[in-house]
């Protein structure tokens, strides 16, 4: 069987992050540190876990983006797929989820996957689109926010349940080669192995300069980007950290919660 | 031919959900900026009679369209379904829910019609002469304004981010009916499944103390229980983040895929404040969020925003709260 994994590299949910100057998008800094999107982590996770129960499996793992995206492309090396592929973009900022999904669907194209993985969504952008619209661009069946999957490899199925809301799942079978794309909670993501972020430090990742040809003109553009409005007063507690815990046991015996 | 807005409602179980009504509202605000008609679409293996329920409380033209093998959602049949309607309606913007339906068809959909596709709108407005959407980036830290370049736009509309639409009922509607037959070839529907019933463990509390990934790892739940215990009535609950983890149970997850909670008091630590954490706990009486990170999104629905790390501000709020008791 070969798999292929879609990783994207996304800023820390902690890091500062600032509008860049013209407010397109966030400004690309230095101080920013960067992690693999945490819904990938599950998905990479799942393709390890089919290759541990199916031998013989070979995981790509594939990545959209600037230089520094290779990281992400390493990260799922060591946690055991095989191979990586970069798809090097420049540093723009926004990608545009058709274009990362036509970049993909470029390189997989001839490739006989049965099956890709996605995250369910990016935690950056947000817009958990890729995988669906990659499996279009295929012409390929699709399951997003995949909870559980199970493989037959007699039948060359796969049988799926999608969490669509709190208490309900959607329960399908897909026809191989499949697109799913992953939900989080699905599996437990291991910590990369020593010996296998060894391999990935030494191996060489495919990388393919992608080119505006490649690329279909965005139908969507940001035309800014700023800070959402506070639908409550966030009253921001001042002073060293004891005065901060005095002024909030302060309002809570006012407010009598405390 | 009449372009129009096109509103694909979304039903389970024999009923319309009530985002259908937000995704009317969303589409007659459409309509101030774009004067073309709206019509509605829905599909099922039997959906006349939500049909005639839109028609009757919109005054729309609804087109039904009913394929047998439609006995619950299939993206694959959707989307062929879609694929063929939508073009002989000439849609401007074409309306679906941002939830399990019509985000898993949505995209595919926007790439076989050519069309622009938006998920997760939240707000819409003109300007320039071009409809403008809204919607959450980086887990609600920041928010980012779409336009498109041309017709036809899908666009998901985020449950909650419209009022039910009220339509005076100048016109009594009317439904039209179609029946047709699209099997899916690469894709079989196996019916909907209840998960395993968690009576949820965070709904009854007075006050809840959530920690997200933040807590850093397993063991720093410690800190949190600690707090709880300080209130009566409390209990502890966690982002979604955090029971994937298997640091926390699943029933005590709090949020659109969790338990809806509205307490007197939340307390959230070390939570981003992403919009599917927020859909379950927005209307808690009182809003209390200690994280590091100052623009982080949680601040914006909280009271009392403090902006430190948890695992050293909440050991000095508890001991300043034992001081005070003594
Ligand atoms: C379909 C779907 C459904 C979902 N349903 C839910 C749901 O029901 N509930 C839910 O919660 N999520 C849900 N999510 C996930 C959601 O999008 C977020 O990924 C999740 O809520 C993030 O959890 P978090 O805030 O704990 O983690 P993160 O986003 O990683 O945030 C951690 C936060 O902790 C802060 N922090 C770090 N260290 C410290 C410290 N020492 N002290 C204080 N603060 C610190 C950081 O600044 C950051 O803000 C869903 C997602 C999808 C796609």
């Amino acid at each position: 069987m070969k798999i292929l994994i879609c990783v994207k590299q996304v800023p820390e949910s902690d890091a500062a992050i600032k509008m860049d100057d013209c407010a397109r998008w966030i400004r690309p800094e230095k101080s920013i540190s960067y992690k693999m999107n945490r819904f990938d982590e599950f998905a990479v996770e799942e393709s390890v876990l089919i290759k541990e129960a199916f031998p013989g499996t070979r995981v790509d793992a594939i990545s959209v983006g600037p230089a520094r995206a290779a990281m992400v492309v390493k990260r799922a090396i060591g946690m055991g797929a095989d191979n990586g592929v970069h798809v090097e973009t420049g540093d723009h900022g926004y990608l545009n989820p058709l274009i990362v999904a036509s970049l993909i669907a470029g390189y997989a194209r001839d490739r006989q996957y049965n099956l890709i993985l996605t995250g369910i969504m990016s935690e950056d952008a947000m817009h958990g689109m890729v995988g669906p619209m990659l499996a279009e661009l295929l012409s390929l069946p699709c399951a997003t926010s995949v909870i559980f999957e199970k493989i037959s490899p007699e039948t060359e199925t796969i049988r799926v349940e999608r969490e669509i809301k709190g208490g309900y799942r959607d329960t399908l079978e897909l026809k191989c080669p499949a697109v799913l794309t992953i939900q989080g909670g699905i599996n437990k993501p291991r910590y990369p192995s020593l010996s296998n972020m060894l391999r990935a430090k030494h191996q060489k990742l495919v990388t393919i300069v992608a080119s505006p040809d490649d690329r279909p003109g965005p139908r969507e553009e940001v035309m800014r980007v700023s800070y959402p409005q506070k639908s409550r007063s966030g009253m921001v507690l001042e002073g060293g950290r004891e005065e901060k815990a005095a002024r909030l046991l302060k309002i809570l015996r006012e407010k009598t919660l405390i | 031919m009449t372009k129009r807005i096109v509103v694909i409602a979304e039903h389970f179980n024999g009923r319309l959900v009530p985002v259908t009504f937000e995704l009317l509202a969303c589409a007659l605000e459409i309509q101030r900026f774009r004067q073309v008609p709206i019509s509605v679409v829905i599909l099922g293996d039997r959906v006349e009679d939500l049909a005639h329920e839109i028609a009757g409380a919109s005054g729309l033209e609804v087109i039904a369209i009913q394929d047998p093998d439609l006995i619950t959602y299939n993206g694959e049949i959707y989307k062929n379904i879609l694929g063929e309607v939508l073009p002989e309606l000439s849609p401007v913007c074409i309306c679906i829910a941002h939830t399990g339906q019509g985000w898993d068809f949505a995209p595919g959909l926007a790439v076989r019609l050519g069309a622009a596709c938006i998920t997760g709108v939240e707000r819409l407005f003109e300007e320039d002469g071009r409809i403008c959407f809204t919607r959450a980036i980086f887990g609600g830290k920041l928010v980012a304004d779409f336009r498109v370049a041309s017709d036809p736009t899908i666009i998901t509309v985020q449950p909650g981010s419209f009022k039910k639409a009220s339509f005076e009922a100048r016109t009594l509607g009317s439904v039209i009916l179609r029946t047709v037959s699209y099997q899916s070839r690469q894709s079989r529907s196996l019916g909907i499944k209840r998960a395993k019933e968690e009576s949820s463990a965070v709904t009854e509390a007075d006050v809840v103390v959530s920690a997200g990934k933040g807590i850093g790892r397993k063991e720093n739940l410690e800190i949190i229980e600690r707090l709880a215990a300080l209130f009566p009535k409390s209990a502890v609950a966690g982002s979604r983040s955090v029971c994937d983890s298997k640091w926390l149970d699943r029933n005590r997850q709090v949020g659109l895929t969790g338990a809806s909670v509205n307490p007197r008091l939340y307390i959230a630590a070390g939570i981003s404040g992403a919009s599917q954490h927020i859909a379950g706990m927005r209307s808690s009486g009182f809003i209390v969020a200690i994280n590091t990170d100052p623009n982080a999104a949680i601040f914006n629905v909280s009271d009392v925003c403090v902006v430190e790390d948890l695992t050293a501000f909440i050991p000095v709020f508890i001991e300043a709260c034992e001081k005070s008791n003594a």
